[in-house]
């Protein structure tokens, strides 16, 4: 109302070619997109092209078009056009909203086809009373006018329906409202926890450095289990959240079901092996034996009993053709030692015999009084999450379901109208039926000959 | 019986029943589309019971899941959709015009899905990505609107055919003037328009909700998701023209073209694109 001047901006912007131009060129934009090297793959890429077209390349920033200023001002063209175009239509369907039962269309009641005409033998306020019944059963509720020509009825449905597209329109720009909202303040972020591991600072998407968070996250234990045919069967990461140095939250991470935690959200989205072995080993101390301790290179135990420290110099899933073994230094006030524990010491020692006593270095019980022995050696796992934060998701799952919804008023109901007239024509009634619709006269006509058809067997009966 | 077993009847009852459309196209007798309708019927209701053989067969093989996880089974499907809703646009329209250009397509997606060495037909356990609930309503509602999209194509060519000789008003009799008219098909390539619309932007949300809590994101610009939105948006531009540039007809017919086109790109081009929708490549 507003801008009620052929302001030639504003009708650049309304007019619903240019919605169909920019709605082509996003669909280029998409198809070259797709058939460009993902942007991972794009570095080599463009090492192939020549220097002028490595100059185009990342003029259009190819490498992610998605993200590109060139779409971006398409998808802002875009919003404007369909904001104007929906002010620029609203009044016109509001008029429509509005419009008056009567009088009825002119000319709406000429050159009806035959069946659109009943004649019936009846008295006026018996088909009067017949009709006026039908129409309130049908369309709810049924206005009434008296004419020099005789009485007029009007029954509609689907008025609502004018708002159909603006619905849709709406539900657009809510999801690319949802989006920027979640590109601005939303956040995604990978990490790679060992199991045993506890991290507290997240590693940016798209190499934007690193986040920290306001709590730590420890990988418990990572398990990945296969069905007979080798194909993965479940990817599962036991996590616990930990704040303020207490585990606050506990839970099994598994694809399809993130965990959120203090407004993150947690995904389950790979897995590896980390390069080191861990080794699983006890030690005894005069006929006491120790927990399971599992250790990796690097790694240091405290010996309380001897107040002493153990450092793993070396864990090796097979050496010299022995095994398993691990290599530890030992430290004490009193002591500095080294020696290897192999799994298969008995075995050895079998074979060998007075291996031991010639070899120092094979005993694992160097470091009196303590003697070690090695369970096991594990793969270690790492888990890899997806954390993400996207406080627009919430806009852009309301603007999917007004879409569907506006869709089905778009596709499915219309605005239709009818009309019908009653008049004395000698001693008889005639009545005319006539109807309009904004969309879908096809339906329109279905629906007009059904009235006539109905309001024939209302008078017989 | 085996369900594979029926399956390859049904293949073969869509041949005859295309081949009886193509008698009935020719000889312009009402008796072959009888028979042609007949067996697309017979073909449905077993092609039906197939499908919940093998549903039942995966649960007996403790895997447990709906036969809508790979390539194979998304192409029994469509096949599936596509009759369906052929049939039933050919009861509510009593015209069997269009049966000549849809049910040869269900044929192909059951032979090419039957024939080809890259399609597995075995019954495989769902990998941890597929282990959701939304696999079914994301599937379904694709390949329903991948389907009236396909009914829609039918009728664009149909339309075509019928305009390229609307000229030679010398013979109308046989085929062409069997074919229903220009404003009908018109119609009924709006209606199945629409009904495909709705279907996929129904399925484009799902997968999105799915996303979201598979990958952690409801839109991650895989291939496959941009395809549907380029095929979502050919559609729209299409009910654009349509509703406010009053574009029909020859226009509209060759749209439903190119959209089907597109539709073929989304569902098989894409795979050989690299992306995260990786488990229908073999």
């Amino acid at each position: 109302m507003l801008l009620k001047k052929p302001n030639p901006l504003w009708s650049f912007f309304s007019s619903v070619k240019l919605t169909i131009v920019l709605l082509v060129l996003i669909v280029l934009i998409f198809i070259i997109a797709t058939f460009l090297p993902p942007q991972e793959a794009a570095q080599e890429f463009v090492q192939q092209l020549s220097l002028g077209t490595a100059k185009v390349f990342f003029f259009f920033r190819l490498s992610d078009l998605y993200h590109s200023p060139l779409f971006y001002a398409l998808m802002g063209l875009l919003s404007l056009n369909l904001i104007i175009c929906s002010i620029n239509r609203f009044p016109a369907s509001l008029q429509q909203y509005k419009a008056p039962y009567f009088p009825e269309p002119a000319g709406i009641f000429d050159n009806l086809p035959q069946n659109q005409i009943i004649i019936a033998n009846k008295e006026k306020s018996t088909v009067s009373l017949a009709v006026e019944s039908y129409l309130k059963a049908k369309y709810g509720s049924v206005r009434k006018i008296d004419t020099k020509k005789g009485h007029v009825f009007y029954g509609e449905r689907g008025r609502f329906s004018l708002f159909g597209v603006y619905a849709v329109h709406l539900s657009v720009l809510l999801m690319i409202a949802g989006a920027i909202i979640g590109s601005i303040f939303g956040l995604a972020a990978d990490i790679n926890i060992k199991e045993g591991e506890t991290i507290n600072v997240v590693n940016l998407a798209g190499g934007k450095g690193t986040h920290p968070l306001d709590f730590s996250v420890r990988c418990d234990k990572f398990t990945v289990e296969f069905y007979e045919n080798g194909a993965p069967k479940t990817y599962r990461s036991d996590l616990s959240f930990i704040k303020n140095g207490q585990v606050a939250h506990r839970g099994s991470l598994l694809v399809n079901h993130p965990i959120t935690f203090e407004g993150l959200r947690f995904y389950q989205s790979s897995y590896g092996t980390a390069p080191e072995i861990k080794a699983i080993i006890t030690y005894t101390i005069s006929r006491n034996k120790s927990r399971e301790i599992v250790l990796a290179a690097g790694d240091t135990l405290d010996l309380p009993e001897s107040k002493a420290k153990a450092v793993v110099l070396r864990v090796e899933e097979n050496i010299m053709e022995l095994g398993p073994a691990v290599k530890l230094r030992i430290t004490s006030p009193q002591k500095d030692v080294q020696f290897w524990v192999f799994k298969n010491i008995d075995e050895i020692k079998t074979a060998n015999p007075g291996l031991l006593s010639q070899v120092p270095i094979f005993n694992p019980g160097l470091f009196k009084p303590l003697v070690f022995s090695l369970n096991r050696i594990e793969q270690q796992y790492y888990t890899g999450l997806r954390v993400v934060s996207d406080p627009g998701v919430l806009l852009v799952a309301v603007g999917g379901a007004l879409m569907v919804a506006g869709l089905m008023i778009v596709f499915f109901w219309s605005h239709q109208r009818f009309w019908v007239r009653m008049e004395q024509e000698g001693t008889k009634i005639r009545i005319s039926v006539a109807g309009r619709s904004n969309r879908n006269s096809a339906v329109l006509q279905q629906q007009i000959d059904n009235l006539c058809k109905r309001i024939g067997q209302e008078l017989k009966a | 019986m085996n369900h594979l077993m029926i399956l390859s009847g049904v293949t073969f009852a869509y041949f005859a029943s295309f081949v009886l459309y193509l008698f009935r196209m020719i000889f312009g007798k009402e008796f072959w589309g009888r028979a042609a309708s007949f067996l697309a019927w017979a073909g449905l209701a077993a092609q039906t019971l197939a499908l919940l053989l093998r549903w039942k067969a995966s649960y007996d093989r403790g895997m447990g899941h709906v036969p809508l996880s790979n390539l194979f089974e998304s192409m029994i499907f469509f096949a599936w959709a596509i009759i369906l809703i052929y049939l039933v646009v050919e009861w509510r329209t009593k015209n069997r015009s269009i049966g000549v250009f849809a049910v040869p397509i269900a044929f192909l997606a059951m032979a090419y899905a039957s024939i080809s060495p890259d399609i597995s037909n075995r019954i495989e356990p769902l990998i941890p990505a597929l282990q959701s609930n939304w696999l079914t309503s994301h599937v379904v509602t694709c390949f329903m609107g991948y389907a009236a999209f396909t009914v829609a194509f039918g009728c664009g060519l149909l339309y075509l055919l019928k305009n390229m000789e609307k000229g030679d008003k010398e013979k109308p009799s046989g085929f062409l003037g069997k074919l229903p008219s220009l404003v009908m098909l018109d119609a009924l390539i709006y209606q199945s328009i629409a009904l495909g619309f709705i279907f996929l932007t129904i399925g484009i949300m799902t997968g999105s909700i799915w996303a979201h809590y598979a990958w952690g994101s409801y839109w991650s610009w895989d291939p496959k998701e941009t395809w549907s939105l380029i095929t979502w948006l050919i559609y729209a531009i299409m009910l654009h023209a349509r509703y406010v540039r009053g574009w029909r007809g020859k226009r509209l017919a060759v749209l439903a073209l190119i959209g089907f086109v597109s539709i073929l790109f989304t569902y098989l081009g894409v795979n050989y694109l690299p992306g995260l929708h990786s488990y229908l490549k073999s």
